[in-house]
């Protein structure tokens, strides 16, 4: 666990609200990382990709990623991310609203980790949530060779 | 748009058909003017054949009175210069046959007086012939050859007057046949210039025809090349208002997507952060109690009401519209999603797909007590499996929630041919729905009667917009308390649509 302290969570998210329920509720699940959030496509591709600390640079990271964004699509910055080779081991976790087939089907084929549906139910999102904590606190993140 | 525009109006169509028939009705008359006057001609004709013939009769037997008359002479010369009586004889017999031979001169000319009158005086010459005749024989018969004084014979003279007459009534008849002749010759020519006016008529009518004709074929042919292009333009106009239909329909379906999804995210803030408010009204009402317990004085009325009460009462209405706006946008999300679904028509057994939906619903029906009949035998339809699945598990599943309470459930699904179109009826003995509430019922989020069953009013709307898509209409017939029969009318090949 000491290793897992390292990782920082990249947080893509539009809509600071879901953003703050994301954060308050990984929290509950007992995770202390470094989380992240960016509002926009842009300023986070800048942080994963060019930041002394960002991922590319420094340091394991996992990416959550909302698809809806304002300036680009978030399957953009996914097949960015996947394309890019310091960043392409990085997890990313697709937590959006979006459950069409064809989106989540993309996804997957442009090399995302997890595609999560945002459940509109409060409850189930929470829970949701907690259990994604509970994932990420056991999950490997492939360290970042110099 | 006008309807179809046609270059040859009704009127010049009348004009046209009373132009032929006048045409053909002139042609014919002519035929028959032509052939009347032909008849006429030839009765003419023959009356006149007739007359050349009675004119040559008349001639023969003018000349053959003359042959005889000349004999008498000749045998009378014959006589006074031999004595022979071979040329008595003869004299006695020609006198009989002169007198009958005038007699048929007479018969014949019975028509013209001038001839008559000829006649009557050729009969005299030969009266005085005939004496002359006599005397000089009786004269010879006594002895005498003395020829002298026979130029003074005044039966000389009569047999030359004789000549003269015949001659002269030869040649009458000749002139009458003359005139009867230039009279035929000038109907003739009358014909003649008659049957060249009918021909030319006719020709002119023949060309004035065929020339209407021909207009008329080119009117035909212009308006027909004018209608074909017409119908062409009228192809392009249908797919092009299709195209329309599918792109506006298409932008519904999108725009339908967008709201709902995008809709969504508010929500699930509102929805979470409500869940956050409950959880920290937790700590609030824990807090109140311990200050009720411990230093009630600080407690005030306010305080507890907005803990106790208004607090919990707003977070609920906040969530149960919440939910109820949640269920809603799924809705439509649903059908939008359903709208873009591409379908691939195959052919299915309605029989056996109808089966499967009323086994799947067994487990409700029975508990119900409800049964569901489905016809053994149906028309199958070549459409899309799911579409009609979706549309038949909706139908019979509104059957089985709308029952009549108090009376046995019986739902029936039945299939027929009609008029090229496959017809599916789904009837139940349930509660009904008011005939006011028969449109609306199709429309999304309505529904009607007593709301004690759970649903959004999606179903039948969900319902409809399927048949719609699978190019089927989908209607309902029903009074209160006497059930209903949902018709699902589905073409029996469905056709592919330009998929979005």
């Amino acid at each position: 666990m000491s290793e897992q302290r390292h990782v920082t969570i990249v947080m893509i998210e539009d809509d600071e609200g879901h953003a703050r329920l994301i954060e308050r509720n990984i929290r509950r699940a007992g995770i202390s990382n470094e989380i992240r959030h960016f509002l926009d496509g842009s300023s986070a591709l800048h942080f994963l990709e060019n930041d002394d600390n960002g991922p590319a640079l420094n340091g394991p990271a996992l990416v959550l990623l909302d698809l809806n964004l304002p300036d680009m699509s978030g399957t953009d910055i996914l097949s960015r991310v996947k394309s890019n080779e310091r960043l392409k081991r990085t997890p990313v976790v697709v937590l959006t609203t979006t459950d069409d087939k064809v989106e989540i089907q993309r996804c997957y084929d442009l090399g995302a980790n997890v595609y999560i549906t945002k459940p509109v139910n409060y409850e189930s999102f929470a829970d949701a949530i907690r259990q994604l904590g509970l994932f990420l606190s056991v999950i490997q993140v492939p360290e970042i060779e110099a | 748009m006008s309807l179809v525009r046609s270059p040859l109006s009704l009127r010049s169509e009348r004009a046209f058909n009373g132009l032929v028939v006048a045409a053909v009705a002139l042609g014919f008359l002519t035929l028959v003017g032509v052939a009347a006057f032909g008849i006429g001609v030839m009765r003419d004709n023959l009356i006149f054949t007739r007359w050349v013939a009675h004119t040559y009769e008349v001639e023969g037997a003018i000349s053959d009175f003359l042959i005889l008359d000349e004999r008498t002479e000749t045998a009378r010369r014959g006589y006074l210069l031999s004595h022979d009586p071979v040329f008595d004889t003869t004299v006695a017999s020609t006198a009989t046959q002169l007198d009958r031979a005038l007699r048929a001169i007479q018969q014949l000319t019975t028509d013209s007086p001038v001839q008559q009158a000829n006649v009557a005086r050729l009969r005299s010459l030969v009266t005085t012939q005939q004496r002359a005749i006599a005397v000089s024989m009786a004269f010879a018969r006594g002895g005498h050859s003395d020829t002298s004084d026979f130029y003074r014979d005044e039966g000389v003279a009569a047999t030359r007057a004789i000549r003269q007459v015949a001659a002269d009534m030869a040649a009458l008849e000749q002139r009458k046949l003359t005139i009867r002749t230039a009279g035929q010759q000038s109907t003739i020519n009358q014909l003649i210039v008659v049957a060249i006016a009918a021909g030319l008529l006719l020709i002119g009518l023949a060309v004035g025809s065929v020339w209407v004709i021909l207009r008329y074929t080119h009117q035909l042919k212009t308006s027909r090349a004018e209608l074909h292009d017409l119908n062409a333009g009228l192809e392009a106009q249908v797919a092009t208002r299709t195209a329309d239909l599918q792109r506006a329909n298409d932008e519904i379906q999108r725009f339908a997507y967008i709201v709902s999804h995008d809709l969504r995210s508010p929500l699930v803030n509102v929805m979470g952060f409500t869940a956050e408010l409950e959880a920290a009204a937790k700590p609030l009402t824990v807090l109140l109690e311990r200050a009720e317990a411990e230093a009630p004085g600080i407690v005030t009325e306010d305080a507890r009401t907005a803990v106790r009460v208004d607090l919990p009462e707003s977070i609920g209405f906040i969530r149960t519209s919440t939910q109820k706006m949640d269920r809603l946008i799924n809705a439509i999300l649903q059908l939008s999603r359903q709208g873009r679904r591409i379908l691939s028509p195959e052919p299915v057994d309605m029989a056996r797909l109808v089966q499967g939906i009323a086994d799947n619903l067994k487990h409700r029906s029975t508990e119900l007590g409800a049964e569901i009949e489905v016809a053994p035998a149906m028309p199958s339809v070549i459409s899309d499996r799911l579409a009609l699945e979706q549309i038949f598990s909706n139908l019979v599943e509104n059957a089985l929630k709308y029952l009549k309470p108090g009376r046995p459930g019986r739902i029936a699904i039945t299939g027929r041919t009609d008029a090229g179109r496959i017809v599916y009826e789904v009837s139940d003995n349930g509660r009904g729905i008011d005939p006011r509430d028969q449109e609306r019922i199709f429309d999304l989020f309505r529904r009607a009667g007593a709301q004690d069953q759970p649903g959004e009013g999606i179903g039948l709307a969900h319902v409809r917009a399927l048949a719609y898509r699978i190019g089927g209409t989908v209607s309902c017939e029903s009074a209160l308390d006497q059930g209903a029969t949902f018709r699902v009318s589905l073409p029996a090949r469905m056709s592919i649509e330009k998929s979005a």
